[in-house]
């Protein structure tokens, strides 16, 4: 484990506020996709629908499928630096301190990016492998 | 500028000066000073008698989360067991090939009432029964927010309850199937699709009442130091499920609200000989219905979160991960709901997607179990009673889940769907992932809630009873459902190969009822001479077990600090500083009810929150609310609309008397060194919250509706049809600009009152209904000359204006309420919190009046 602790107790104190801090954050990767998904299925819904040419719409979704990881990867990276526990050897913060609350925080964020990326993924199964309104 | 010229009075509502004073947190040196014995003692008394139960027939104005959270619980093991008796007959009438015992048509009442009672009065109700019993305890908080509200919502459930189920004996159930689809059900002849939405319509607005609950409970009432990374994991799951109630339950809301004005009505929303689409219902009720799996499923694996830490002692094995399958269950689980419309044409692709989120929704499920079985490795384990209960239910679980799994995949659903294998696979995620872990509970939980312990043997007795019996009952189910036994038939021709396994099914389902009497009995049997319990019997680590006994109604004695998430486990000195009120809120000066606000995130104090009292009122107000829901089923409106007006006054009154007045000391001691404010407005106060949620709820089901606006337009090549009527575009702007004014006169009111121009303010709280009630007529008039029986076109633009002309209804009330509030003192510059609802109730009106209007007045023309 490093010791980078010391000199930035401060200032950092600062950072782990509570009013710096939302529970919303948490679900800002599974919002993520949950708006794709939608898309995927009432675009698709739509052209099926109303006409229009699915395969055209099919390789346009896989580029959302592009820019929903994309946003998804980058919600993640972010609630890893704040988990913080690669520095802090503090895997679990089960303590009662702004920093463990702040590092939770991240940890949850992380994991929720990573089930969102699967769930996105696997939605996008279906763009690549069904072809057609059949 | 200075202080004298600025030209606006300075805003004096509360939150500029009035923030908590002194110290916190509490220092090691605080907490150990001991409190003198006959100070504790004096305390302790004021406490008890602020508490105290009304007694004799005023013992049901009770409104402590320990009384209601009880009779909740038992009404609701009551209405599972009357619906068990059901499933009884049904499989005594299948448990040979051409019986005749009942009718087909008692049959349709008993399979329908079996699933919508189990499903409606059971399942969803027991989580908000069990969550309003032990959620406070968890918490250390005295009692839920809005006690009232709680037994509101019970006395709702309790009478809607008894209005459906007793549909049956009356020999008027509904007939079509818990899920009534559309034409079967609206075309089935009788009151019987009436009383199934009326009456759970009527059920739904409590559940969404308890979420409402429940929700500011877990955010605002924890303990001081108790922040998120620390609540248990049962709070956790009751933060998700509220959420998901909030999110689901509206759409089916929405859909009973088209669905009887159909029946009413004739407005042919679910008619595609004019327009409608039956798939709609079944987009709306899916939208619910499988969401509605998991808000039955989380809360009760939550108590699985609860018992395994405690049988293994040690702290939970991967808390994140676990609040991880909460979160991502509770959002992938509203991906999942064509899998119930797996075989109605939809295109294969569409069927993908949903076929793909089923699949996923396994990872964060899978997840918590794993997260349970790791703490059982790693812990000593010592197997009790709720533990074997857990057990059993993961294990038929996991058979349901791998079933899951299958019917998930749209070809294998394909050959499966509407068999008894779908029977056998709802039966298994169900006793398993619900009925075994809430058993589970109550012989977990049932010590801190009636303070007396369940008998170990009869505890064994049942189990294996109902765990035999189950696995006897339905494993059999999968392989006649494969041998084509179709669900819902009320006899079948022998020689098929389904009748051994019938009659086994039968004979089965016998076990687990007598698993069940055994439970009941063990339940109710008199428990006088047992001795008194030890007060921590499991030896858990959490809140809830720092419960007296004997019984004391106060909730916790003190509020105490908390810094870790077992603190029973942790803190060795909190139990006796706990009981000799070394902690928060140790007395009760003015001998009234009172428990703690804290911060959402890190739960620091912020408020002393006043709790109501025993009153008449939620009953009252239940049994007149029923009134407007349960006289429509016969189709007689007047005695239902003055039911409703009565149930309106009722809870006007109930809000004027008891909610916000201005507090005679605006600051007092919390102890510990501090003081705290006993008002708060706006989001500091639990109020705002609770108006925040519902609303949140509110455009879910209105959303719904305009989805189903847009549902028609993409389901039918003519819609909105060339050849029909449009609402009067003028009369809609008028609407607008009315609706608009009514809305910037209650936002100026807000500021205007908060800057001490108090005539001003009313000026403007008169001007406001006035522009309300003008944009309302605009929007009837605009729609007056549509006949909505005749196409689905004007019968969704009616829908629609009435939904928003009865909630501007209620908004014109909310504004005389502030109006009078203001008039009497009971609003002032410094308290407004009565205003700061109102203008949040209306911001979330405007987006609907705004969306409402552009749908009727601009969609059709650039649809068309």
């Amino acid at each position: 484990m490093k010791t980078p602790q010391e000199p930035r107790a401060q200032e950092e104190r600062r950072e782990f506020r509570e009013e710096a801090e939302s529970l919303f954050r948490i679900t800002f990767a599974p919002v993520i996709w949950a708006a794709h998904f939608l898309l995927c299925y009432c675009t698709l819904a739509v052209v099926c629908a109303k006409g229009g040419d699915p395969d055209f719409w099919r390789t346009a979704l896989v580029g959302l499928t592009l820019v929903a990881l994309l946003a998804i990867t980058w919600t993640g990276w972010r609630a890893w630096r704040q988990w913080d526990a690669h520095n802090t050897g503090d895997y679990a913060n089960a303590r009662g301190e702004d920093e463990d609350r702040h590092q939770f925080l991240g940890q949850a964020a992380l994991l929720l990016a990573i089930i969102s990326a699967i769930g996105v993924i696997y939605t996008a199964l279906p763009l690549v492998l069904v072809e057609g309104c059949r | 500028m200075s202080e004298d010229d600025r030209p606006i009075p300075r805003k004096v509502s509360q939150a500029d000066d009035l923030a908590p004073e002194g110290v916190y947190p509490p220092t090691e040196e605080m907490l150990s000073e001991p409190v003198p014995a006959d100070l504790q003692k004096a305390q302790a008394d004021r406490l008890r008698k602020a508490w105290v139960a009304p007694t004799g027939i005023r013992y049901v104005t009770a409104v402590n989360n320990s009384e209601v959270g009880v009779w909740y619980s038992m009404t609701a093991f009551a209405f599972m067991l009357i619906a068990g008796v059901m499933a009884l007959i049904i499989r005594l009438q299948l448990a040979f090939p051409e019986n005749d015992l009942i009718s087909a048509d008692r049959f349709n009442q008993l399979f329908t009432m079996h699933g919508s009672a189990m499903m409606f009065l059971f399942a969803v109700p027991i989580f908000e029964a069990i969550a309003i019993l032990i959620l406070p305890g968890f918490l250390s908080a005295r009692d839920l927010p809005f006690p009232r509200l709680s037994a509101y919502g019970y006395w709702c459930f309790l009478i809607g309850g008894i209005s459906v189920i007793g549909s049956v004996f009356v020999d008027a159930g509904p007939t079509a199937g818990w899920f009534m689809y559309p034409p079967l059900a609206t075309q089935d002849e009788g009151i019987g699709s009436d009383i199934w939405l009326l009456g759970l319509s009527f059920i739904e607005v409590a559940s969404i009442a308890a979420a409402v609950e429940l929700i500011v409970g877990t955010l605002k009432c924890r303990p001081p130091g108790m922040r998120v990374n620390i609540m248990p994991l049962y709070a956790w799951y009751v933060l998700v499920v509220g959420g998901m109630i909030l999110f689901a339950f509206p759409p089916l809301i929405a859909g009973d609200f088209l669905f009887e004005l159909e029946r009413s009505f004739d407005w042919p929303f679910f008619d595609p000989t004019r327009g409608g689409d039956p798939l709609l219902w079944q987009h709306l009720f899916w939208i619910f219905g499988h969401p509605e799996v998991y808000i039955v499923f989380l809360p009760s694996i939550a108590i699985a979160a609860m018992v395994v830490p405690t049988v293994a002692q040690r702290p939970i094995v991967g808390y994140s991960w676990i609040v991880l399958s909460a979160v991502g269950t509770g959002f992938l689980s509203f991906g999942l709901w064509v899998h119930h419309m797996f075989t109605t044409g939809l295109p294969s692709i569409s069927l993908g997607f949903f076929s793909a989120a089923s699949e996923a929704v396994v990872i964060p499920t899978g997840i918590q179990l794993f997260a349970f079985l790791a703490t059982l490795m790693v812990g000593r384990v010592r197997v009790n009673l709720p533990m074997l209960w857990i057990a059993g239910g993961l294990a038929i679980f996991t058979a349901g889940g791998l079933t899951g799994v299958m019917l998930a995949m749209a070809p294998f659903d394909f050959q499966a769907h509407d068999s008894y294998f779908v029977v056998a696979h709802l039966h298994y995620t169900l006793f398993g992932g619900m009925v075994f872990p809430v058993i589970a509970g109550v012989y977990y939980f049932f010590p801190f809630a009636r303070k007396k312990l369940l008998s170990e043997r009869l505890g064994r007795i049942a189990f294996w009873l109902i765990f035999v019996g189950f696995n006897v009952t339905f494993l059999p189910m999968h392989w006649v459902g494969l041998l084509g036994m179709p669900r819902r038939i009320y006899t079948f021709p022998g020689g098929l190969g389904w009748d051994t396994v019938n009659l086994m099914s039968t004979i089965a389902s016998f076990l687990i009822a007598a698993g069940f009497a055994v439970f009941a009995w063990d339940v109710i049997r008199p428990k006088t001479r047992q001795p008194q319990i030890p007060r921590n019997p499991w030896g858990g680590g959490t809140l809830e077990w720092t419960h007296d006994v004997p019984e004391e109604l106060w909730g916790t004695r003190s509020i105490p600090y908390v810094t870790s998430r077992y603190p029973l486990w942790d803190d060795p000195k909190l139990l006796e500083r706990l009981d000799s009120g070394r902690y928060y809120l140790p007395d009760a000066e003015t001998v009234r009810r009172e428990t703690m606000v804290t911060s959402v995130i890190d739960a620091k104090p912020l408020l002393i929150q006043k709790v109501t009292g025993p009153s008449w009122l939620p009953l009252l107000a239940a049994v007149f609310t029923g009134g407007a829901f349960i006289f429509p089923t016969f189709h007689v409106y007047p005695p239902a609309i003055a039911s409703g007006a009565v149930a309106l006054a009722i809870i006007i009154l109930w809000l004027w008397r008891e909610t916000s007045w201005p507090p005679e000391h605006e600051m007092r001691d919390a102890g510990l060194g501090l003081r705290l404010p006993n008002y708060a407005a706006g989001p500091n106060s639990v109020g705002w919250w609770a108006m925040w949620i519902t609303m949140l709820g509110d455009a879910t089901a209105f959303a719904s509706v305009v989805f189903a606006f847009f549902y028609y337009w993409t389901s039918s090549a003519d819609f909105p049809p060339v050849a029909m009527p449009d609402p009067d575009r003028a009369l809609v702007g008028l609407a607008v600009v009315g609706l608009l004014l009514a809305w910037a006169a209650t936002v100026s009111a807000a500021w205007l009152n908060a800057r001490a121009r108090v005539t001003a303010a009313r000026a403007a709280l008169i001007v406001a209904p006035v522009a309300a009630a003008g944009g309302a007529a605009a929007l009837v008039l605009s729609v007056i000359g549509l006949s909505p029986s005749t196409h689905v076109y004007p019968a969704v633009m009616c829908a629609l204006a009435i939904w928003v002309v009865v909630h501007a209804g209620v908004g014109i009330v909310m504004q005389l309420y502030c109006l009078a509030a203001s008039v009497a003192g009971k609003m002032t510059p410094r308290h407004d919190a009565d205003i700061q609802n109102v203008t949040l109730y209306w911001h979330f009106h405007l987006i609907a009046v705004l969306v409402t209007c552009a749908v009727m007045g601009l969609a059709p023309g650039v649809m068309r």
